[in-house]
């Protein structure tokens, strides 16, 4: 049983790195300001200044700041990706995270003594595939898809050599990350290459008075009726007319929360817990570390966990424990 | 439960302020706009420089308890916040549309945006993108307009601050009493409301019922 689990916050911007820490966040992970992470969003992260004052405001107060580099370079123009790991390497930072497999080798040339995360991006879910990223390129902790159950992620914890770091809260996808090309159909753009999922200049709202439209490239993603709760057109959760009536075919607006099954997390060797989020605001950065710091203290100490209170800020105002305790195949 | 129209604004002390200074001209608050929008920008110039790959879009904010509108002009160079009496007719990049208090909060990141969204309190239109960037580039600079506006009071400012708390307390007070009037007006509506649905619930699980019933008959016919 590992003795508290390392606490690992969303920072979109310089402001919300300083809240994470604030609010009692173990570590931020952030990115470039470009198409080399899975969060290229409009005036989001950092440029290079801002991640030197990042940093050292994150070691000045006891945290770490690991750097998402995890998208997989465009063929032909690996400069981008590169110039990330190096400078990540040159600011300070205390890891890299990655998913390409040219970039760990990279990262693992070029700069031996940087610490090297796998991404979820990477979608490594087996003890096959985490032997061969630790084998090959010295990867020290992989983050989990969001396919396994604590029951698995225990046994997987007994079969390789690298920490496991696993989401707790946030949004969800349809859980094929790195793989994935509904956003790529529709748009052109996926987060696999340019770091945005759905980006928001192919998004549109529509006001129709008593229904409000959202819309992805030329697609109808979702009608919402007045006063129910909106979301954003991704298409995996997207409500669609088969049949004659309107569902949600793939997944359903819900967010991830494990703050119940902290316990059993810690209890299957888990090193680090995860909450997404970069693109959301400081708000939400401060309410969902704050609630979190508490539970993962509690937890450590064998209380009770304290939870509740996040609903506000979750997608959908609904919650799920996702495929932790799954009861399907 | 009967949810407001997006477009209704809370009954709240700013709305019985805004139908107060309906008679005034907005070119009135342009001195105040600019003093918070150079103070703005010489202590967060972060906010257009994040804002400078899209091409200076132009922001209409629709404050809906106010008889203004808000136009801001996001050029990194010479950005401009204007205050207007409507926004019909203007070329703007987007629209975001809320209760005045509700923004301010967004603007000083005590509340979070999407959140604000996707429960309808906050409506956007126009090109999702820009607002995505203002959002994002407005919440990563710590605007605090409160004290923007006193630091450049000088001596006055500690008075202000003190009228500024007093102020916020018969404010508080006031939206207390209001929301007591509102429950007293409208809460005989309100319980009607709830009844009729409750009654249309009932009539839908009751057609649901006939129309598997019907789907069934059918079924053993053929």
């Amino acid at each position: 049983m590992t003795k508290r689990l390392e606490l690992v916050c969303p920072a979109g911007t310089p402001a919300a790195l300083r809240a994470a820490i604030d609010a009692g966040a173990d570590a931020v992970y952030l990115g470039f300001r470009d198409e080399t992470n899975a969060r290229n969003f409009p005036g989001l992260n950092f440029n290079r200044n801002e991640l030197a004052q990042g940093v050292a405001y994150a070691h000045e107060n006891g945290a770490k700041v690991l750097v998402a580099v995890n998208t997989y370079p465009e063929a032909g123009n690996p400069g981008p990706w590169h110039s990330a790991v190096d400078d990540a390497a040159m600011l300070g930072a205390d890891a890299v995270i990655l998913a390409d497999i040219g970039l760990a080798d990279y990262a693992q040339r070029t700069h031996p003594d940087l610490r090297r995360h796998l991404s979820v991006q990477a979608s490594a879910s087996n003890a096959e595939a985490i032997r061969f990223y630790h084998r090959a390129f010295g990867v020290k902790r992989v983050v989990l898809p969001r396919v396994l159950t604590v029951a698995e992620i225990a046994r997987l914890n007994t079969e390789i050599p690298v920490e496991t770091e696993v989401f707790v809260f946030g949004g969800l996808c349809v859980m094929a990350e790195g793989r994935c090309s509904l956003s790529s159909y529709v748009t052109g753009q996926s987060p696999n290459m340019n770091g945005v999922c759905s980006p928001a200049s192919h998004v549109r709202y529509v006001d129709q008075g008593s229904r409000l439209v959202s819309k992805l490239g030329d697609f109808t993603v979702n009608v919402f009726a007045d006063g129910e709760q909106a979301g954003y057109p991704t298409l995996c959760k997207g409500r669609f007319v088969a049949e004659g009536k309107a569902s949600y075919l793939f997944e359903e607006p819900t967010s991830l929360n494990a703050i119940d099954i902290l316990p059993e997390l810690m209890a299957a060797g888990v090193t680090a817990l995860k909450i997404e989020g970069r693109q959301r605001s400081r708000a939400y950065v401060t309410k969902v570390v704050t609630a979190f710091r508490r539970a993962v203290d509690a937890a450590a100490r064998g209380e009770p966990v304290p939870t509740g209170g996040l609903e506000t800020v979750t997608e959908g105002q609904r919650e799920t424990t996702g495929a932790y305790s799954k009861s399907w195949q | 439960m009967i949810q407001p129209s997006r477009s209704t604004p809370p009954f709240s002390p700013i709305l019985l302020a805004g139908m107060l200074a309906r008679p005034l001209p907005p070119a009135l608050l342009q001195p105040a706009l600019g003093i918070a929008l150079a103070a703005i920008r010489r202590n967060h110039p972060e906010v257009f420089e994040r804002l400078s790959g899209l091409g200076s879009p132009v922001f209409l904010i629709d404050p809906v308890d106010l008889p203004f509108v808000f136009v801001l002009k996001t050029d990194v160079q010479a950005p401009e916040l204007r205050c207007r009496t409507s926004g019909d007719g203007m070329a703007t990049t987007a629209t975001i549309r809320g209760p005045l208090l509700t923004l301010i909060d967004l603007l000083e990141g005590r509340l979070d945006g999407d959140a604000l969204f996707f429960s309808r309190e906050l409506t956007i239109e126009g090109d999702t993108e820009a607002v995505v960037a203002l959002s994002n580039a407005v919440d990563g600079a710590e605007i605090e307009i409160g004290a923007a506006l006193a630091s450049l009071l000088g001596p006055l400012a500690g008075p202000a601050r003190f009228l500024a708390g007093a102020a916020g307390t018969v404010f508080s007070r006031l939206s207390k009493d209001l929301e007591t009037l509102r429950g007293a007006a409208i809460g005989p509506v309100l319980r009607h409301a709830a009844a009729q649905t409750a009654r249309l619930d009932g009539l839908d699980e009751a057609v649901g019922e006939l129309k598997r019933t019907t789907a069934k008959s059918r079924a053993r016919k053929r």
